[in-house]
């Protein structure tokens, strides 16, 4: 069984949840990378910290990681 | 409650914009809503049955089960108004979070939920009818089916105006795509769809808020810092202590006592709520076994007891960082002190302290977390009406002996017009701002004594049938007899509900709560006394002494549901000490 989702369905609950955050990552690592590199920081207070680049490389690294581990496999189908 | 009506009726008067989103805010916005729409046509194969569309199959973990337990309790309006409240009372709105959840979640795991997991039943109504017959089922499935629409309703109008205040968004925009897509995918994959999407708006909750306190608590230069500071900037230290000024009503600006917070709110409000509301206990009725059942709500008192750190320490932060341009503390006020000289009102705290620390895709990732936050509360509504309707009322009273399928059919029909009369609700609600006030209302006519009924019901073998429907009856109708005579009845009536002239409304609804909740009690002991006990024989799987409860296949001390509780209650008691 895909943990969270039904009988006979290959993703897990978790995969979403990676999947989501993965991507979250990705969009605001390098948005965050540029920002940083280009001197483009928003006006917000402690912008010099970089929160989007790392928000955005924690996001991934979380997201990575659960999508890796919950990626759907061959065998899942039916497996309780 | 009443901060949510407070909250709506502030941004009602407001008429302005604090924001607006950058191309990658709308994309990142964009990608919930695909993969959320995704979600409802990926579940849909594997809803055919009953037990699937409306108890998730009764497959879910205790992790997934308990996080959607909490998820389906944490809509944005409750984070923004607790936040508001923080600010304006400090640390006293922790015990919403803390005293007003942990007790009665860890009490629905341990005690309750093996009797609601084996007697089979598929709601809280459901259970009324095993133990005290169709007249209690019947009370309680109406008055749920109808509080639920309109808080649903109230929900979407939420929404809009927040998107409207902070984005500028157009009401009824805000109010059809919402309730579009919740109506979709529960609709396609009912209570399986929502809790998977539960589970998802829980993250997304933590990565597009949890920046805000990190952040603050960087600038503010850490918790003891911030602690000196509101204590200058207010001229007052009580607003970081839980429990120093609850000697007496007027030491507090909430106006309220400890005995109203710890008997009132920790008692039966929330055990009320946490263990009789079937928008939640719904949730973990979805759990595979006993265990998974037992864990889920254990597991969701653990990261409740976390929400204060994105929902509290935001609140508690911006009396002491958030300041005008000239450098001087920023004042907000209340919403009808609203003026050129003070902008901005309790209830902008969290978008106000978004919008400090976030730019371009981390303000895109918190609007996002505000709006799924909108969606869990309207998903859990309409999926517990559904649930509901179809069995309790629907099922029972008027089509009795159909299929399985005519009422699978019948859920995901129940779901879309159950929307389509939140859809009404709320536009009713934006025409008749004072309508939310009777919807509050009516939620806590219903809870306060239903936790009586169900309690009883489980614990003492003798509360017979009448006394159940009796004492639900008697205190549904004192609950509203005393909202009549403190709404109408002024200061005098107030000061006699709540035991002093110098209690405030907050107070007022604890105290209602105690009392309602005792005379469902009195009156249902009493009227079980005057008539025939039900045999014991009839009471098994339903009620305490009277049921072998089974074993929840617990192998080790790292197994025990109790075991959890008893770590997650004792961290409750430190943190109670430690913030006293």
């Amino acid at each position: 069984m895909a943990e969270g989702t039904g009988r006979g369905e290959m993703l897990s609950i978790w995969f979403f949840v990676g999947g989501l955050t993965l991507l979250y990552g990705l969009v605001l690592l390098p948005y965050g990378a540029w920002e940083w590199l280009a001197h483009r920081e928003a006006p917000t207070v402690l912008n010099q910290l970089h929160p989007t680049f790392w928000w955005g490389l924690l996001l991934t690294l979380f997201g990575g990681f659960y999508t890796v581990r919950f990626r759907p496999r061959t065998g899942d189908i039916n497996k309780t | 409650m009443n901060l949510d009506i407070a909250l709506i009726a502030s941004m009602t008067l407001m008429n302005r914009q604090l924001t607006h989103l950058a191309p990658i805010d709308i994309l990142i916005l964009a990608l919930y809503f695909v993969l959320v729409i995704f979600i409802g046509f990926y579940v849909k194969g594997s809803t055919n049955t009953s037990e699937e569309f409306f108890l998730a199959g009764r497959e879910m973990t205790a992790w997934i089960a308990g996080l959607s337990f909490v998820s389906a309790n944490l809509g944005s309006l409750e984070l923004m108004g607790w936040a508001g409240a923080a600010y304006q009372y400090g640390m006293l709105a922790m015990h919403w979070y803390w005293i007003g959840a942990i007790p009665a979640m860890l009490f629905l795991g341990v005690v309750m939920m093996p009797f609601y997991y084996i007697s089979k039943t598929h709601s809280v109504p459901g259970y009324l009818q095993l133990r005290f017959g169709e007249g209690s089922r019947g009370l309680s499935a109406i008055s749920f089916g109808f509080m639920t629409i309109l808080m649903s309703g109230v929900n979407m109008y939420s929404m809009a105006l927040v998107m409207k205040v902070v984005l500028g968004w157009n009401i009824s925009f805000s109010i059809w795509v919402g309730a579009v897509t919740v109506a979709v995918y529960v609709m396609l994959g009912g209570l399986r769809s929502a809790i998977i999407n539960e589970v998802l708006q829980f993250v997304l909750i933590w990565a597009g808020a949890a920046l805000i306190p990190i952040l603050g608590l960087v600038e503010a230069g850490g918790w003891v810092n911030l602690k000196a500071q509101i204590a200058q900037n207010v001229g007052s230290s009580d607003y970081t202590h839980l429990w120093t000024t609850l000697g007496h009503f007027r030491d507090n600006p909430m106006g309220v006592h400890w005995t109203g917070i710890v008997f009132g709110l920790g008692f039966v409000i929330s055990f009320g709520y946490w263990t009789t509301d079937f928008l939640v206990v719904q949730r973990v009725l979805s759990a595979n076994n006993l265990r998974a059942a037992k864990m889920a709500p254990i597991i969701g008192a653990a990261f409740k007891m976390a929400v204060p750190l994105i929902v509290i320490v935001p609140g508690l932060l911006a009396l002491a960082v958030l300041k005008n341009p000239d450098g001087s503390i920023l004042h907000l006020v209340g919403e009808n002190a609203v003026n050129a000289q003070h902008p901005y009102s309790y209830n902008e705290v969290l978008p106000l302290m978004l919008i400090r620390y976030c730019g371009p895709g981390l303000l895109g990732l918190g609007i996002t977390a505000l709006i799924a936050g909108f969606m869990s509360g309207m998903a859990g509504n309409v999926s517990a009406f559904s649930t509901v309707w179809t069995y309790d009322i629907y099922g029972a009273f008027i089509n009795k002996r159909a299929s399985d399928k005519h009422y699978v059919s019948m859920g995901r029909w129940s779901t879309v017009v159950g929307m389509l009369i939140s859809i009404g609700t709320a536009y009713l609600v934006a025409n008749a701002a004072s309508i939310m006030d009777y919807v509050q209302a009516l939620f806590s006519f219903f809870i306060a004594p239903l936790f009586g009924t169900v309690v009883l019901g489980m614990l003492w073998k003798g509360a017979t049938r009448a006394g159940g429907f009796w004492g639900l009856l008697a205190g549904t109708v004192s609950s509203i007899g005393m909202w009549l005579y403190t709404t109408y009845g002024g200061a005098a009536a107030l000061s006699r509900i709540a035991l002093s002239v110098d209690a405030r409304p907050m107070a007022e609804n604890l105290y209602r709560a105690l009392w309602s909740w005792i005379i469902c009690v009195v009156v249902t002991v009493a009227v079980s006394y005057c008539t025939e006990a039900t045999p014991v024989a009839k009471l098994s799987g339903l009620v305490y002494g009277a049921t072998t409860l089974p074993d929840d296949g617990a192998e080790g001390l790292w197994q025990k549901p109790t075991f959890w509780a008893v770590v997650v209650i004792v961290i409750f008691f430190i943190l109670n000490i430690v913030f006293f």
